[in-house]
């Protein structure tokens, strides 16, 4: 009596299920976020009413747990959630379905055989919230909004490793404001940050979203070009240049120019490390400054 | 390695041991075909009694001889209680997905869970399941049923790993099982250690008496 009760008050959803699939309890946690009543559930296929869970891994783990007696976790980090229900918004961020964190374990009967599942759905939207703004926090440039270097260098590393992999071309791009001191001298700080925004968002623009574009140090931007040969990187870093040089920023009414430096390299065969691209890159960065700014300089081209 | 098994274990409880893990591994390696559609070959298993306090050593040489290696710990409780511990050498949770088939997202990756979320994903989707079944179908042989706390991943050279190792209490004795496991033709292998302190010794030794008993 008490623990059918138990069943209803929870704040969190209990489903249970037989071999087959089948809804054989509803509670009213589930029956609330879902609008669908137990009657009209129970006694029905569970992909009946949720299609997208008849895939691979939710059988799979239903299987295992039936066969081993074991519990599956099926966390929000990796499915995002298992019922697709509304979310409230948490932290500013509207996530457009309501996170959850779900655990299927078996329910045995009284020969220990297992005839039923259950699944437990815990609604975790506000830890996904607070997880978000933690990465945001450390992974963005609080200035720009872009990548910071920290995520930089573990994308760098992850990328260069998984292009090795694969034998995927992957291009790299570092690129620098010409003479940013003087324009930091001639029109303020405030006019700098202001060239510092406008240039990001410029640039990105023009980047595809698998670019991982990050701001490297002080006015020096670093581009990973996933899945990129040299010939396309060549042309993005020449668009990137003269998109800027032709550009205009106006800050408080005053027009200002300002042109950039861009080194471009590819990863190959001799790439042994990530370093070893970014050093490469960065050389032909600083080529392309000592052969008098406002161009692009490919490693290997000589 | 640190060997106390006339305090701890009897020669005959070690070998009944052994033979029953061997039991239900077999059974683990028949279901698991079913359930995760691979064969995985699992070996002979190896029993150590081993005082707590040479655990820590115990674990850094099994663990660090790869200290890229990606560890999975599943911690179970019930009159059997321990950690199971699966150790896969670095990279495998990429094969592992493959194993599974499951494809990359076609989305943007703006949008889709990032790659090493979905590798670590992979890697405690099939630890959970290999534990699940090499712990369950052992605590079955022996009549009992245990429960799972979520599995945790972390890679050997971390501070996770050095954290989790000293966690072991010192004054204790611990039962590890060490086995092989090989995904069949798929060229994916590590081991799984089964640790089990002193809390579950004494039903331990009971059920491997009331295993024999039921043949005698």
């Amino acid at each position: 009596m008490i623990f059918t009760q138990i069943f209803d008050m929870l704040d969190a959803g209990i489903v249970i299920l037989d071999k087959e699939l089948h809804v054989f309890k509803w509670n009213r946690w589930m029956a609330t976020h879902s609008n669908i009543p137990p009657e009209k559930i129970i006694g029905e296929s569970l992909f009946t009413f949720y299609p997208d869970l008849n895939v691979p891994w939710f059988l799979r783990n239903c299987k295992s747990v039936f066969t081993f007696g074991n519990f599956a976790f099926l966390s929000y980090k990796l499915h995002k959630y298992c019922f697709p229900f509304k979310s409230h918004n948490s932290l500013g961020y509207n996530f457009t379905h309501m996170q959850q964190n779900c655990t299927v374990g078996p329910l045995r009967n009284d020969d220990s055989n297992i005839d039923y599942i259950y699944i437990n759905v815990q609604d975790v939207t506000e830890v996904a919230s607070y997880e978000k703004k933690l990465i945001e926090m450390n992974t963005r440039d609080g200035l720009t909004d872009i990548y910071n270097r920290r995520f930089f260098d573990t994308r760098l590393e992850e990328e260069f490793v998984r292009h090795k992999r694969y034998d995927r071309p992957m291009s790299m791009i570092m690129l620098d404001i010409d003479f940013f001191k003087d324009t930091n001298d001639t029109h303020g700080h405030q006019a700098g940050d202001f060239i510092l925004v406008s240039l990001t968002k410029l640039l990105s623009g023009r980047l595809r979203k698998t670019d991982i574009f990050c701001r490297y140090g002080g006015e020096e931007f670093c581009c990973i070009l996933p899945e990129t040969t040299i010939d396309s990187a060549r042309s993005l870093a020449n668009d990137l240049l003269h998109s800027v040089s032709s550009n205009t920023f106006v800050f408080n009414d005053t027009p200002i120019k300002i042109t950039i430096s861009l080194g471009v390299s590819v990863l190959s065969e001799s790439t042994d490390s990530a370093e070893t691209l970014l050093k490469e890159t960065d050389d032909a960065l600083y080529q392309a400054k000592k052969e008098g700014r406002n161009k692009v300089i490919v490693a290997g081209d000589t | 390695m640190e060997s106390k098994a006339g305090e701890i274990i009897s020669q005959e409880e070690r070998d009944i041991l052994q033979e029953l893990m061997n039991i239900a591994f077999g059974n683990a390696t028949a279901d698991l075909a079913q359930v995760i559609d691979i064969y995985v070959q699992l070996s002979v298993p190896d029993i150590q009694v081993v005082a707590i306090n040479k655990l820590p050593d115990y674990l850094k040489d099994a663990i660090n001889s790869d200290s890229k290696s990606s560890i999975v710990e599943q911690k179970f409780w019930g009159s059997f209680q321990g950690s199971g511990l699966l150790v896969f050498p670095s990279g495998s949770g990429m094969d592992l997905l493959a194993l599974l088939h499951e494809k990359e997202s076609e989305e943007e990756p703006s949008n889709k869970v990032p790659m090493d979320l979905i590798e670590k994903g992979g890697l405690l989707e099939i630890s959970n399941i290999l534990i699940g079944a090499c712990i369950g179908k052992f605590s079955e042989l022996l009549g009992t049923f245990v429960t799972y706390s979520p599995p945790q991943v972390f890679h050997g050279n971390s501070d996770e790993c050095e954290s989790f190792i000293n966690g072991f209490n010192p004054s204790q004795t611990a039962i590890v099982m060490k086995t092989v496991f090989d995904f069949q033709d798929k060229n994916v292998s590590g081991f799984l250690l089964i640790l089990t302190g002193y809390e579950s010794l004494d039903w331990l030794r009971k059920a491997l008496h009331d295993f024999l008993g039921s043949y005698e």
